[in-house]
């Protein structure tokens, strides 16, 4: 006997040795890494976007590589449900029939295939912010459909989890399919197999919408204290080619905006080029270039300012500019001098303009939608001066029309309606479209640098930050007509020239012109790596003089929650400090302590790395809804943008063999025997304990003896 | 304790007492009390208390059974409307639940 049980210990002792010590749970699972899944936001009426149960959702894989694989998975499936895996490509083919019975449907694992690029890929509406378009614009009441290419699932509540796994994750989509290959490929005999699954975790804890949301995170429940959603929100940053004090109101402004924010269905992922970086960089470049024709010293000398805006959280209802036409009409914007309607002279909106750039075209045709019916002088002049300026083969064409793209124009049209409609705050809008959208990636997860044909040139600044004049850099082959670079630097080039026009009065006479080789440096910023030279250079100086590498990737340009500041905005404001600010020879404390109206001092790295204080106009402002700052708004009201994000606890996703379900019933078959089977035999021992027990008592003989007689005395 | 060991007039006593703490919103003492004393009440051989023990395990059950049909209709209720009742749901709830309505 002893020589058995020693068997055993050997036996299982050389089981843990063979096993390389690894868990059981590895060996089972393979985590799928690098995913970015779907998450739920909610506005005043809905909830959109996805959750996994609180477990997980699990399902077969099946690998849709075209068309038919999905009809065979809505049809003649039988191991359900699955977790479906489509490319990018294929997504649209498919998706409409994934959708219809989500029963069938654990959830998708969407992957990016270089081989099979989409041709198009837009989440977002077909009539992207409509419900916050301004009156006669709306788009789907019989406008023009600004995004065909949109699925709309941005704004759906979609009934499964989604994952996305970029192109640099391929492995992990050869994984899956070696697995699916060897386990699901016999398709007609899946059921009662082992087969090989997916596990999708993205639980989120908001439902129903904002309102219900918000208040079970404000009710303090004596357990569970938990926070379920957060508003969307985050900065605007602004900057005055003049210092505007108080004292100073009675120079006009005239106000240039473009849009920091894009969105797509993903955490994390949101490269938006050609959505709104390139009209976000066009604008950081003319001012960089109007604040090197105008020196801020002369700034007595002129009448009229430049505001140059950048607007937050546009992709969701227009969350910044609806903040900041709201602030205006309480005149609390600019905090610091605030701006009343009538100081306004013309509002130009550079919008969506990168989705015509090619670098197979040298033509980059751009439109000025202008909404008003009649002639407004200071919108034609504009335009007039813009295209004198424009040359090397952009050009701008006039649409005049009262249904105009989704852009800040919206919210100044609602909630500053009587000026903006009576052409006392004129507006005007720059696209790259005049019917539907040029980009066929809008607000996507799949909008990136390539979209635009950009191609970093990776061209050193020296230590006194100059950059190479684009005339240069053409002559010595550097960059080519036909570049993103270039022809950005040329458009800013002409929208500094024409803001030059219209606050000095006259045509600008000088040499200086916007840099390709500073535009190929801020695309980089925003488009590839946060860990390049301006980013490097306008970062705050740390105290301790270590120096913080920043991530080698693009920074996502999700708007985010107001609660956390999100980076594209703190970038684009120390960009703007340190391109258009003057440095002052003040060292760190003297910096510090500086105060002066109208400006404010930020002590940054500097391009050699060893401290700058710039002086500079740009400031930020809050871009929180009107919603949520206004006392007992009512959520549903549709009037601003209410839109909140669900809290979520972790995101994951993993690979395995599932296992056929035959073992699983037949031990809990096997349980069910085994305890019938003891609890028969116990009744029947104890019936008949007298006929195995030979000095057993009698079954009926009440036990009442001295024991007993012992507990009697004991009172209870 | 058992019962059987115990005098009449205690378990009178016990009895009453069972039923007089329920009555202090505590249906579960009814409950216990209606249970521990049913064989007392109506099974065994006739004896001096047994009239009012009945009593009060009668009363301790009707009162355990009102107050479980109070409560099986309120937890039905409050389960089927908790959601269309909105805030005043949310409110009424100790722990609300994560991701649904």
């Amino acid at each position: 006997m002893a020589s058995f049980n020693f068997l055993i210990l050997l036996l299982i002792f050389s089981f843990c040795r063979s096993g390389n010590l690894q868990r059981l749970h590895e060996k089972i699972y393979s985590s799928i890494e690098g995913g970015a899944a779907c998450f739920r936001r909610l506005n005043g009426t809905h909830q959109t976007g996805c959750s996994s149960a609180d477990n997980g959702a699990v399902g077969v894989v099946h690998m849709i590589k075209d068309v038919t694989d999905a009809h065979w998975l809505m049809e003649n499936a039988t191991a359900g449900p699955y977790m479906a895996v489509v490319s990018t490509g294929l997504f649209y083919d498919v998706f409409d029939l994934l959708f219809k019975q989500p029963d069938l449907i654990a959830g998708i694992l969407l992957y990016d295939n270089a081989t099979k690029s989409a041709p198009q890929f837009s989440q977002d509406m077909s009539c992207p912010n409509d419900y916050s378009a301004a009156e006669g614009s709306s788009c789907s009441a019989g406008g023009v459909v600004w995004n065909p290419k949109g699925t709309g699932l941005l704004r759906r509540d979609i009934p499964f989890p989604i994952f996305y796994l970029p192109e640099s994750r391929s492995q992990e989509i050869d994984k899956i399919d070696e697995c699916y290959q060897r386990y699901n490929s016999d398709k007609n005999n899946q059921k009662g197999r082992p087969l090989c699954s997916v596990q999708l975790h993205s639980f989120m804890f908001a439902a129903v919408n904002t309102e219900v949301c918000l208040r079970r995170s404000a009710s303090s429940a004596l357990l569970t204290p938990t926070k379920v959603c957060d508003p969307l929100g985050d900065y605007n940053v602004y900057y005055s080619l003049f210092p505007r004090t108080k004292d100073i109101k009675n120079k006009k402004v005239t106000l240039v905006t473009a849009r920091i924010d894009t969105a797509s269905l993903f955490d994390g992922v949101s490269p938006g080029a050609a959505s709104s970086v390139v009209g976000m960089v066009t604008l950081l470049t003319a001012a960089t270039t109007l604040s090197k024709m105008i020196p801020i010293q002369d700034a007595n000398l002129y009448d009229e300012n430049i505001l140059w805006t950048l607007f937050n959280g546009e992709a969701f209802d227009y969350i910044g500019s609806q903040r900041v036409a709201y602030d205006i009409s309480k005149g609390t914007w600019p905090a610091a001098a605030p701006l009343t309607v009538d100081d306004i002279n013309l509002h130009v909106e550079i919008g969506q303009i990168g989705g015509a750039l090619t670098k197979l075209d040298l033509a980059w045709p751009l439109y000025a939608f202008i909404p008003y019916t009649n002639v407004v002088p200071e919108i034609n002049e504009f335009v007039n001066t813009l295209g004198s300026n424009l040359q090397h083969n952009i050009s701008i064409n006039t649409e005049f029309s009262s249904h105009f793209p989704p852009s800040s124009l919206h919210s100044f049209r609602r909630i500053l309606k009587n000026e903006t409609e009576s052409a006392a705050l004129p507006e005007v809008l720059i696209t790259d479209h005049n019917a539907e959208f040029s980009n066929f990636f809008y607000n996507s997860a799949l909008d990136g640098f390539d979209k635009i044909d950009f191609e970093y040139r990776n061209i050193t600044v020296d230590s006194s930050g100059t950059f190479i004049s684009t005339d240069a850099l053409l002559a010595n082959g550097t960059m080519k007509e036909v570049d993103t670079q270039v022809k950005i630097a040329r458009l800013a080039t002409a929208v500094a020239r024409t803001m030059y026009q219209r606050v000095a009065g006259k045509p600008y006479s000088g040499n200086i012109t916007a840099s390709a080789h500073l535009v190929d440096e801020i695309l980089y910023c925003f488009l590839r790596s946060q860990a390049c030279r301006l980013i490097m250079a306008a970062d705050y100086a740390s105290s301790g003089g270590a120096e913080e590498k920043p991530p080698e990737r693009a920074a996502p340009l999700y708007v985010g929650v107001a609660t956390w500041a999100s980076t594209p905005p703190v970038f684009a404001a120390h960009l703007l400090a340190l391109l258009t600010g003057t440095a002052l020879s003040a060292n760190r404390t003297q910096c510090d302590a500086l105060d002066v109206p109208g400006f404010s001092q930020y002590w940054l790295r500097g391009w050699n790395h060893s401290g700058v204080c710039m002086q500079t106009t740009m400031n930020i402002s809050a871009a929180i809804s009107p919603a949520f700052i206004i006392e007992d708004y009512d959520l549903k009201s549709g009037v601003y943008s209410t839109w909140t994000e669900s809290v979520w606890q972790a995101m994951w996703a993993r690979v395995f063999v599932r296992a056929s379900g035959a073992g699983a019933g037949a031990a809990a078959a096997a349980g069910a025997g085994a305890t019938l089977l003891a609890a028969l035999l116990t009744y029947w021992l104890q019936r008949h304990a007298a006929i195995i027990f030979s000095n057993a008592p009698q079954h009926s003989i009440v036990n009442d003896d001295a024991a007993s007689g012992i507990l009697r005395t004991v009172n209870c | 304790m058992d019962l059987a060991r115990l005098p009449n007039d205690k378990k009178l006593q016990l009895c009453r007492w069972y039923f007089k703490v329920g009555c202090l919103l505590l249906p579960f003492v009814w409950a216990v009390n209606a249970i521990w004393f049913f064989k007392e009440a109506f099974m065994k051989p006739p004896y001096d208390e047994q009239k009012q023990i009945k009593k009060y395990v009668l009363m301790s059950a009707v009162g355990a059974i009102a107050w479980i049909a109070v409560f099986a209709i309120w937890i039905t209720v409050f389960q089927l409307q908790r959601v269309s009742w909105g805030a005043t749901g949310d409110a009424l709830s100790f722990i609300v639940p994560l991701g649904r309505a």
